[in-house]
């Protein structure tokens, strides 16, 4: 029996690399989810033992009602005067504390919102809000009353 | 043809980051938004308030309430000290869940949180 001989390249067949190539790519795009990883950071205090001791009477107490109602210091606020009610008492005291206290059943939306607007003092009137504490609802128990 | 394939394929491989946590939730909008570290740790909650973990390194589990939280984030300290938590929380879940989450993780000694946020834009504020 005689073979055929001669026929056979000896270079590798890459004529259907391009459609594993865009078949690759396809795989990627649909699986590739473009995740949100970035946010706002929130620095907890390190000993347990020891809270910050705030004076209630010293502090700028926000408070974060069901359906977003703000009241700072007892007296009811839109989002946007929270810093320009701050100001003066930041300049007179930078480490002034402030303390956002969202009530159980508020959304946590509307405490990332406060706590966003804080965290921007810096841009909008000059002063860093450099001492905000979001205390739980367990350190309230413990601590305040 | 085959070489811009193969640039494009390389991309993806470079961009792509698998996801621990697949939870979906609409994140509160917030115009500060920092990097989070790599491999952090993830602490997420949907608008019912069911919790899922992560140590950053597998996918998410259900975990029944913050006691577990407080028993997983301690075992991640323990291991890490420095580590990072993500919370990653529906913006309409009612606070007390966050509440019971954020004192388990201070219980925990975590060092810090970062607030998974999506960007405030101009349109956002408007509507």
């Amino acid at each position: 029996m005689k073979l055929k001989k001669g026929n056979v390249s000896d270079e590798i067949p890459t004529a259907s690399m391009a459609d594993i190539a865009f078949l690759l790519i396809i795989y990627f795009m649909v699986t590739t989810t473009f995740a949100a990883t970035r946010g706002l950071d929130f620095s907890l205090p390190q000993e347990e033992d020891t809270p910050p001791m705030v004076e209630k009477e010293e502090a700028v107490l926000i408070e974060i009602q069901a359906g977003g109602v703000l009241i700072v210091d007892q007296k009811p606020m839109l989002l946007d005067e929270i810093l320009e009610y701050l100001e003066p008492k930041l300049e007179r005291n930078p480490r002034k504390p402030v303390i956002i206290r969202p009530q159980q059943n508020a959304a946590y939306g509307d405490m990332v919102s406060v706590f966003d607007e804080l965290r921007q003092a810096k841009d909008k009137i000059g002063f860093e809000v450099k001492n905000i504490s979001i205390p739980t609802q367990r350190e309230i128990d413990m601590f305040w009353f | 043809m085959a070489d811009i394939a193969f640039l494009l394929i390389i991309f993806f491989m470079v961009t792509i980051s698998f996801e621990v946590d697949k939870t979906q939730v609409t994140l509160p909008r917030t115009e500060i938004r920092l990097e989070i570290p790599k491999q952090s740790a993830y602490v997420s909650i949907i608008s019912s308030g069911q919790i899922r973990v992560s140590a950053g390194d597998e996918i998410s589990v259900p975990v029944p309430g913050p006691e577990e939280v407080l028993s997983f984030a301690a075992g991640v300290v323990q291991r890490d000290p420095t580590k990072a938590f993500v919370l990653k929380a529906d913006s309409d879940v009612p606070y007390r869940y966050v509440d019971s989450v954020i004192d388990a993780l201070k219980q925990a000694k975590a060092q810090v949180i970062y607030l998974l946020s999506d960007q405030e834009t101009v349109d956002n504020q408007e509507s």
